[in-house]
């Protein structure tokens, strides 16, 4: 079972904002090349940090408010929060290896 | 998601084969990263008439016709410029497509071009460019202005 769940603008502050965990948003959208190479490295960190980061994944193109307040403008972009507040930023695709240092550093933020 | 129509997909795939090969790059070698790309310029093509780049967040209008400032512009703005019509403005200029679908055989986008605080730069790090004769129509065409004043 994915561990990386759908998140809306509806569902945003419930899920992100009140999150005891931290939260990476992976906002992505469907026919973006770089966001379909990123997915599948999200889904296995979502696994890997299961229990100590929530993995939500927002689509873009169904969900113009949250990114907007976020300032997004390539995808995908990777998004890190803790208690609510923005610690990290990842833009474009990476490999595993640099995201879960990326990851590690935001959360020691 | 709905399909783009046929004769959009079917001119997207053609286009995209002729700019890789007049650039001097090559499609994305995993078929599902360039299908997605052809098919989300397909779509763009359908609902706004032109191909705009699918691996941007494009804001939506409010009901007053405005939209957050410090972002791209709403599609429907977005296709009246050239920017981000495929190929992009970045494309013409460093050879860098952000949405991976013309890049070196490896798969990886050509960085060489850009400058040294791009994104790109920092992502990819420095990826050469193993045709520098060709593409980059819009810096050439910018050099030889420039040369000429």
């Amino acid at each position: 079972m994915s561990d990386t769940r759908e998140v809306t603008d509806l569902t945003w502050e419930a899920d992100v904002v009140k999150s005891d965990l931290p939260v990476l948003v992976d906002f992505w959208a469907p026919w973006c090349g770089p966001c379909r190479m990123v997915a599948p490295i999200v889904e296995e960190l979502g696994q890997e940090y299961a229990g100590k980061v929530n993995f939500f994944k927002m689509n873009t193109d169904e969900n113009p408010q949250v990114p907007g307040k976020f300032g997004i403008r390539s995808i995908p972009s990777l998004l890190i929060f803790k208690g609510g507040e923005l610690k990290g930023t990842i833009v474009g695709f990476r490999p595993k290896s640099d995201l879960k240092k990326r990851l590690d550093e935001a959360l020691l933020a | 998601m709905e399909q783009p129509n046929q004769q959009s997909i079917d001119k997207m795939w053609n286009y995209a084969a002729k700019f890789a090969e007049k650039s001097g790059t090559h499609l994305h070698p995993d078929r599902f990263i360039t299908e997605g790309v052809v098919l989300g310029l397909a779509s763009n093509i359908d609902k706004f008439g032109r191909p705009l780049c699918p691996c941007n967040f494009y804001p939506s209008k409010d009901e007053n016709g405005n939209w957050p400032e410090g972002l791209y512009l709403p599609r429907e703005e977005e296709v009246k410029r050239r920017d981000w019509i495929c190929a992009c403005d970045e494309m013409q200029k460093f050879k860098y497509c952000h949405c991976l679908l013309f890049v070196t055989e490896e798969g990886l986008p050509i960085t060489e071009h850009l400058p040294e605080d791009h994104e790109g730069r920092e992502i990819y790090g420095l990826v050469t460019d193993p045709t520098p004769d060709k593409g980059r129509a819009l810096a050439k065409a910018l050099e030889k202005q420039q040369s000429a004043e």
